[in-house]
């Protein structure tokens, strides 16, 4: 039996070792008010495994969907192959047609449609005008021998193992001829023998001269399975260069170690009673046996990779993710917290990582927007909205936060990331609220407005408020907080603070490398 | 520092904002000089007093639907609510001997159950509300045809007929009560903490949640509004005949359906206006009004309304709507220049 996958001596005539499969000049990427690429250059050979490394927001995923044409580049040019692209008309069609594949850490699968299915989705062979499924099931099983594994591909995808979700990806972006593969945090959600799986694959799919760009916050995984390295800070190219030439030290100095480009303000050190403490809380398949406590006027981070169990944390803490065990107390009073109109009497606040999806209302202006939680302090004869005096409330809180803005009753949706954060920061400063939850505070916003957001959690603190932060950006966390609690797996590995409070010894933790 | 005059302006110098925001006023002013100028029949005081009194019912039954839509759901059962409505109410009162106010205030009642068991279905049960709603809309139609066999119940007292023929002065009753209703309506939806909570859980539920409202309770609310109003459209409808009759509703789903979209509400949720719905509801009947002074066979008004439907969710569904006009986008570049 022929295997038209494994043919990689006389079936690769176009293969050239030679020129580079995808080639970026002076890459720079703009959105309204942020750079979030700056003149990047990125060079990909084939038969190269290439780590695409950096921080949160570094610009690795803005990267890769310029490589894709989900994002069309403000300025730069694309080769592909040696061809050079028109940018104008590039899409992720035209990408897809000439060989370049994504794969995301999120599933982007049919749940209950078959491994087989799924892999071959759009591009059925067909028989007579109907869809062939024998040779289909053939060139299924071919492409498993080629990949070496062996995943059912004949039950609903949602059977499967989280692993063997990601084999069906893999597999459903090699099927086609491509030559481009970007692997956008894979294994962030995979163990660590799955992981070794993955690299085996990958080692597959270079030998075939294809070419594969490996996200991963993992430093280790880039050493094991990248031939080069290129590294991203803030949107600005750092480095690129051979694994074999560098260390493990020196890649995180390079990631890390930048003039500081965003200055935090002094951390407030005067602090009060207890006013949230949370004894082993658990929810199933989220986290498990969490303790942390924070007094009034302190700051506390929780840190942790994606899928650690810190966003359902929170929202536990705030009455929307169910918990089976474990205490809350509130200035010391045990409670249960059945919803969040509970939480917010009890004097919570939560300003969440989706603010667009989750925070606000977007087709709601100003106003409504920041009196949304408090509408019954506005009350005239009993029963009636007060809209002057919410009008009045809205404008001396929003005046206070320095919002940009021209008038109370314009959509929120106008308002830029950092504006239509601050709203919803005062939302519940306009209720009142002791304990504050900010979940990715800063994300997708601006260097300049994250230091306006720093300003206002420093003041709120100053103010007796407590303060939880969940942030990817480490660096943030340290500026911030003054303990931090670091999470893997949804179990608290380390706390931090101090003398301690260093980038190092938290990833160690946060990579479940043990920092204790 | 700007101050609190400066940024509490709702216009501001934008006309453009405040002639979108009531263009259906302008266009049913506009629909109404037309007629009136080319139809010697249409503008006499007769025919739009007329007018007023034949939309007033439809116009309380699309102000009850009017909710429902405002939270981002569909309640399909008003036509067998009406129809229920209606059956029971003449079953009561003649068939039982009841006096007629325990009897209104039983069969609204039921209509508000009805509202209540639809939202419950969406809410906890989690049911897309179209199903769910078509789905108690067949259970209350088979109670209905089960009560009364089909067959209409009349006999009702004449001085009911009051409700929908009435005047007070020289206004049509159901005119004073289809404004007395709105007004009420208005009050709650723009000056009241519920009020302003439908519009919110239908512009963004979980934002509204996060921000502690409480959204099973204002769901379920706008599904027993849109029961208990079409409960009193239905009232009305049968004040007119004086008999009670199963199918009083049927072919109205579509007509309060399309008064709601025409007045301006967004069928996504978390916007509209009690008294667009009014206007929508003027609107359609100066049309049909219009059509049958024309002398045009009265089944062209269901493909007329259906164009008219058809135009209105395009343009809603395929604009979105230009948060920022022209003029105000050079203001915001001001200002974040500053």
């Amino acid at each position: 039996m022929t295997n038209r996958f494994q043919s990689d001596t006389d079936d690769t005539p176009k293969l050239n070792k030679t020129v580079p499969l995808i080639e970026l000049r002076n890459c720079t990427m703009e959105f309204p008010g942020v750079r979030a690429l700056d003149n990047v250059n990125f060079t990909l050979m084939p038969g190269e495994s290439h780590g695409l490394v950096g921080e949160n927001g570094a610009g690795k995923s803005t990267l890769s969907k310029c490589i894709t044409g989900e994002y069309r580049m403000t300025k730069g040019e694309l080769f592909v192959e040696g061809q050079k692209i028109k940018l104008s008309s590039y899409s992720i069609k035209e990408s897809q047609n000439l060989g370049i594949q994504i794969v995301h850490q999120e599933f982007q699968l049919m749940s209950e449609m078959t491994g087989l299915e799924n892999i071959f989705i759009g591009h059925y062979s067909r028989k007579g005008g109907l869809i062939d499924w024998k040779a289909l099931n053939n060139k299924a099983k071919e492409l498993m021998d080629f990949l070496q594994c062996d995943v059912n591909l004949n039950i609903p995808v949602h059977y499967l193992r989280t692993a063997e979700k990601q084999i069906i990806q893999l597999a459903k972006a090699v099927q086609s001829k491509s030559k481009v593969l970007i692997l956008d945090e894979l294994t962030s959600v995979l163990q660590e023998k799955d992981i070794q799986n993955i690299f085996r694959i990958i080692d597959i799919l270079k030998k075939r001269g294809m070419g594969i760009i490996y996200i991963s916050h993992r430093l280790n995984e880039i050493f094991e399975c990248c031939d080069s390295y290129t590294v991203l800070c803030d949107g600005r190219h750092i480095n690129s260069g051979n694994v074999s030439d560098i260390d493990q030290q020196k890649l995180i100095k390079m990631i890390i170690g930048r003039e500081l480009t965003q200055v935090y303000p002094s951390i407030n050190a005067d602090f009060g009673d207890i006013m949230l403490e949370v004894k082993g809380l658990t929810a199933p398949k989220a986290f498990k046996n969490i303790d942390f406590y924070v007094r009034s006027g302190e700051v506390i981070g929780l840190a942790g990779l994606v899928g650690a169990g810190k966003t359902e944390l929170i929202q536990a803490i705030f009455g929307v993710h169910p918990v089976i065990s474990g205490k809350i107390f509130v200035k010391g009073k045990e409670v249960k917290i059945k919803n969040p109109w509970h939480a917010i009497q009890l004097g919570l606040g939560y300003v969440p990582d989706d603010r667009r999806s989750l925070g606000l209302i977007l087709k709601f202006d100003i106003k409504e927007n920041t009196i949304l939680p408090s509408m019954n302090k506005f009350k005239k004869m009993r029963f009636f909205q007060d809209h002057k005096a919410e009008a009045k409330a809205a404008f001396d809180i929003n005046e206070k936060l320095g919002l940009n803005y021209y008038s109370l009753f314009q959509e929120v949706e106008t308002l830029s990331g950092g504006n239509q954060q601050k709203i919803v920061i005062a939302k519940w400063m306009l209720q009142n609220s002791q304990i504050f939850l900010l979940d990715e505070p800063t994300r997708g916003i601006d260097v300049g407005a994250k230091f306006e957001i720093y300003k206002l959690i420093k003041d709120l603190t100053k103010q007796g408020k407590s303060v939880i932060i969940v942030s990817p950006e480490l660096e943030e966390l340290i500026g911030l907080c003054n303990r931090i609690y670091i999470i893997y797996e949804g179990m608290i590995m380390d706390t931090v603070e101090g003398e301690r409070k260093r980038q190092e010894v938290i990833i160690h933790s946060l990579l479940g490398v043990n920092g204790k | 520092m700007s101050t609190f005059e400066e940024k509490s302006k709702r216009y501001g110098k934008s006309w453009r904002s405040f002639i979108r925001d009531w263009i259906m006023l302008f266009l049913l002013i506009a629909l109404v000089v037309i007629f009136s100028i080319t139809l010697s029949t249409f503008r006499t005081s007769d025919n739009l007093m007329n007018i007023l009194r034949q939309t007033a019912f439809t116009a309380i039954i699309a102000m009850g639907e009017f909710f429902v839509i405002l939270i981002g759901q569909m309640d399909m059962s008003i036509s067998s609510t009406i129809g229920m409505v209606s059956i029971f109410f003449a079953g009561f009162v003649v068939k039982m001997g009841m006096p007629i106010w325990i009897a209104i205030i039983l069969v609204l009642l039921m209509s508000a159950l009805a509202g209540l068991i639809n939202g419950i279905l969406v809410v906890y049960g989690k049911m897309p509300s179209f199903i769910a709603t078509l789905v108690t809309m067949n259970i209350i139609k088979g109670i209905n045809y089960l009560y009364s066999r089909g067959l209409p119940i009349s006999g009702l007292p004449d001085g009911f007929n009051f409700l929908g023929s009435g005047y007070i002065g020289i206004v049509p009753f159901p005119v004073i009560l289809m404004f007395i209703v709105a007004i009420i309506l208005f009050i709650i939806t723009a000056h009241t903490a519920v009020g302003r909570s439908f519009y919110a859980v239908g512009g963004n539920l979980e934002a509204s949640k996060l921000s502690g409202i409480n959204v099973v309770f204002v769901s379920i609310l706008a599904f027993v509004f849109s029961g208990v109003l079409s409960g009193v459209g239905a009232l009305g409808l049968t004040a007119k005949t004086l008999s009670g009759n199963v199918s009083l509703g049927e072919n109205l789903l579509f007509d309060v359906m399309t008064i709601v979209v025409l007045g301006g509400t967004s069928l996504t949720g978390g916007r509209g206006r009690i008294f667009g719905v009014v206007i929508g509801a003027l609107f359609l009947q100066v049309i049909s009004n219009a059509m049958v002074l024309m002398g045009i066979n009265t089944y062209w008004q269901w493909v007329v309304k259906g164009i008219i439907l058809i135009i209105v969710v395009l343009i809603d569904s395929n604009t979105k709507r230009e948060v920022v006009t022209t003029s105000q986008k050079a203001r915001i570049a001001s200002v974040e220049e500053k």
